[in-house]
């Protein structure tokens, strides 16, 4: 479904990403791995067509992406629930996801369902959905900000470290909502340093370090990799 | 208190003008974070436009105002393209440099090919009529309707309409809307579009009870940058209530004052404001 080709990213003369190689299949959960600063984001930005790659490809269903803006992609199919979140802090919650299906716009019908799911997904939203997306907690934010990104039927969703600064139990919600919208038929890329919660639900991952990748292979066998038990589950 | 219900008209009329130049001014700022010093060379540009189109080609006063609406519409929109877009990657100091750049050539333009005169625009609103006792011209009443109507129109095309919240989106997030699938390019010229087409009205509609010259926009403008640091940058409602603050504090100030220290006193306002609350009546956390 989402092939990257030797994908290499600079920023300036810096280059963030180098040599990339990426295999995602329809139907899977496949997680990036690494510390902050080790290019996970970089490759999320340059799929999503933020940042232009500086050598090698983007294919997605078999065509080249790499140089389509990145309002094309998400019309592609492909939808990006970012590192920071990115909400529109003044609007609504519901303004928000109404926005979030803005390539739909046309579809009244369609928002109004897909609108309807999100709220089934996540019970709270529905509650707050006069209120500022702004006044939510850190927890209800990336909440709204998986369900806008929804709103657009992404294929392929890209999901960057939806559990940065949440607390254990509303990370293990935000799970197991992930397993749910991958089960109803989305693909998803996540990246994470949760590696244990993480490695749980996806079929398979790689391990980003200084801008490349150094390992990969399906959830089980990183699971028991020394380094990786060592680096980033802590046992 | 006659006087003091006249004035208080005065400062509405004053006040509607206003909070439209503002209105423009504000949007631009919402999106791409640069005061844009030209707009004044767009009010400028639409009142000699306005002023063309009803003396030279004979056209009635509403043509000639929709004429100039799109013309300075477009002006806005050929800005975004020539100027602002290629320079989106610059240092913000660039845009500022490039907004002056803009505002001295189209002032060059209009003196070389309108000359430096001032004219005076013709209104088929000449008459005047008495409400309550009090004396008004039909120009001064169309100014508060034509941009209460305005805004309430603008008003609703980015509150309930898809295409007009992308701007509002992009303002408070120009990467969340580009990753909703908005394009982010297309919002900016539809923004500059409006922005013109704002100070175009403004203009035709002042015009005739002030003067048409190539410096009319300068006065203007920065009366317009008062009224949104006021309000708070970026913000649509705090230009509105700007707008009219500075309409009010004007029209009785020069009765109640001097009128010869009228313009000073959006000014002192400014002073005031950057004082007590530097972010504005309506301030945006955030930026």
């Amino acid at each position: 479904m989402l092939s990257l080709k030797n994908v290499a990213v600079k920023y300036g003369s810096f280059t963030a990403v180098h040599d990339v190689n990426i295999e995602v299949t329809s139907g899977e959960i496949v997680v990036l791995l690494g510390s902050n600063g080790a290019g996970k984001s970089t490759v999320f930005r340059t799929i999503s067509g933020l940042n232009k790659p500086s050598a090698g490809d983007v294919l997605f269903e078999g065509n080249k992406i790499n140089r389509r803006s990145a309002d094309q992609i998400v019309q592609f199919g492909i939808g990006q629930c970012p590192e920071g979140r990115k909400l529109f802090p003044a609007m609504t919650v519901q303004e928000n996801l109404r926005m979030g299906g803005y390539v739909h716009r046309r579809k009244r019908d369609e928002i109004k369902h897909s609108l309807e799911h999100v709220f089934e997904l996540f019970p709270i939203l529905k509650e707050k959905r006069n209120d500022a997306a702004g006044s939510l907690s850190g927890g209800q934010q990336q909440m709204l900000a998986i369900g806008r990104t929804l709103m657009s039927k992404p294929k392929l969703m890209l999901l960057d470290e939806p559990s940065v600064g949440l607390a254990p139990l509303i990370v293990e919600q935000m799970f197991e909502v992930i397993q749910k919208i991958n089960k109803e038929g989305t693909t998803i890329l996540l990246a994470e340093q949760n590696a244990n919660a993480a490695l749980k639900i996806a079929d398979k991952g790689y391990v980003f370090e200084n801008g490349t990748i150094v390992l990969e292979g399906t959830s089980e066998d990183l699971f028991a990799n020394d380094e990786v038990r060592k680096a980033y589950i802590g046992a | 208190m006659e006087i003091l219900i006249q004035q208080l008209f005065n400062g509405l009329t004053i006040g509607s003008v206003y909070a439209l130049v503002a209105l423009g001014l504000t949007l631009v700022y919402g999106i791409l974070h640069i005061p844009n010093f030209a707009h004044g060379a767009l009010y400028m540009m639409g009142g000699y436009i306005t002023w063309m189109m009803m003396t030279d080609f004979g056209l009635h006063y509403w043509v000639a105002i929709i004429i100039s609406i799109i013309v300075a519409g477009l002006l806005g929109v050929l800005m975004e393209r020539l100027v602002f877009h290629p320079l989106r990657e610059a240092p913000p100091i660039h845009d500022k440099i490039a907004a002056i750049g803009i505002m001295l050539f189209l002032e060059a333009f209009a003196q070389y090919y309108w000359g430096a005169e001032y004219q005076s625009m013709p209104t088929p609103y000449g008459q005047v009529v008495q409400i309550f006792g009090l004396t008004l011209t039909m120009q001064r009443i169309l100014i508060v309707v034509s941009a209460v109507v305005v805004m309430l129109l603008l008003y609703v095309f980015l509150k309930k309409t898809f295409i007009g919240s992308t701007i509002i989106a992009m303002s408070q997030d120009r990467e969340g809307a580009n990753l909703v699938g908005i394009n982010t390019n297309k919002v900016a010229m539809l923004t500059f579009l409006i922005s013109g087409g704002l100070a175009a009205i403004a203009a035709s509609l002042s015009a005739p009870i002030n003067l048409v010259f190539p410096g009319m926009g300068q006065l203007v403008i920065l009366k317009a940058f008062v009224i949104i640091i006021l309000g708070g940058m970026g913000s649509i409602p705090g230009a509105i209530v700007g707008g009219y603050i500075l309409g009010f504090s004007e029209s009785l100030g020069a009765t109640y004052i001097s009128n010869d220290y009228k313009d000073i006193i959006a000014f002192i306002i400014l002073v005031i404001i950057l004082t007590v609350k530097p972010t504005g009546l309506f301030s945006r956390g955030g930026h």
